[in-house]
């Protein structure tokens, strides 16, 4: 029994009952079928951040997984990026302090 | 058009978080008691006000302190004296004092050295003139 109920044979019933349908509710299912398919090609991804009070805010944010992807990896480069900076200033920094602090001349030569 | 402005804004504000917790993340305040013995002697100057120093600025002293155990003697005793004056001054002074050592530092080596000669013998004079009470005679003003 369940043998019978592939994909195909269940499109075959389903156009069989169809046939059996009065014109009336054909035109209805049809409209409806058009209406759905016009909404859909207008449709963006939505992305829903919140509910309840915050339920209105919806925003058009990235939507498949490469995209989500590609903008997490992008983060990612920029946190390494900015934080190899930050931490190249600083070592330049020091080097330079301890050079200051340390140089043959008085440090009062330095400062003003 | 104003959902993407959101969306902008909200990626932007995540971005800034991100970093700020990246940053904020390596400046946490530390205490005097919880340095190392080698951190202590490098900074051995600072040990009554080390606690009251801005984080920022305890964050580059250790920095520089990692560098104290490879200097010669002769460096360590000019860096524990300086120290002091050094931790003392507003973070723009020090700062306008790196600009000044960097552009410094490009000038050619045979006018570094001559600097470096005028400032010694200006010392010297100085030290001179504390110990006798006279003001020495500038050996370029001699005929």
């Amino acid at each position: 029994m369940t043998d019978k109920l592939n994909p195909k044979r269940i499109a075959q019933l389903l156009t069989q009952s169809t046939r059996q349908l009065d014109s009336g509710t054909l035109s209805a299912l049809s409209n409806a079928r058009q209406k759905a398919l016009q909404r859909q090609s207008v449709r963006v991804p939505v992305f829903t951040l919140a509910t309840g009070r915050w339920a209105h805010l919806h925003l058009h944010l990235p939507f498949s997984a490469h995209q989500w992807l590609s903008a997490g990896l992008l983060a990612a480069m920029l946190i390494i990026g900015t934080s190899y900076w930050h931490h190249a200033q600083e070592q330049q920094i020091a080097e330079l302090d301890v050079a200051i602090l340390t140089d043959e001349l008085p440090i009062e030569v330095f400062v003003d | 058009m104003q959902h993407s402005m959101q969306a902008r804004k909200l990626l932007i504000a995540v971005f800034l978080l991100l970093y700020m917790a990246g940053t904020t993340a390596i400046a946490a305040t530390i205490s005097w008691q919880s340095l190392s013995p080698a951190q202590q002697e490098a900074l051995a100057p600072l040990g009554q006000q080390w606690d009251t120093l801005p984080e920022v600025q305890q964050h580059r002293l250790l920095k520089t302190a990692k560098r104290y155990s490879h200097l010669t003697p002769e460096q360590k005793q000019r860096f524990r004296d300086r120290l002091t004056v050094w931790s003392k001054l507003t973070p723009e002074q020090r700062m306008a004092a790196r600009e000044k050592y960097r552009a410094f530092n490009k000038v050619p080596a045979e006018k570094r050295e001559q600097v470096k000669q005028m400032v010694k013998q200006d010392q010297a004079n100085k030290a001179q003139q504390s110990v006798s009470g006279v003001p020495a005679t500038p050996s370029t003003n001699s005929p």
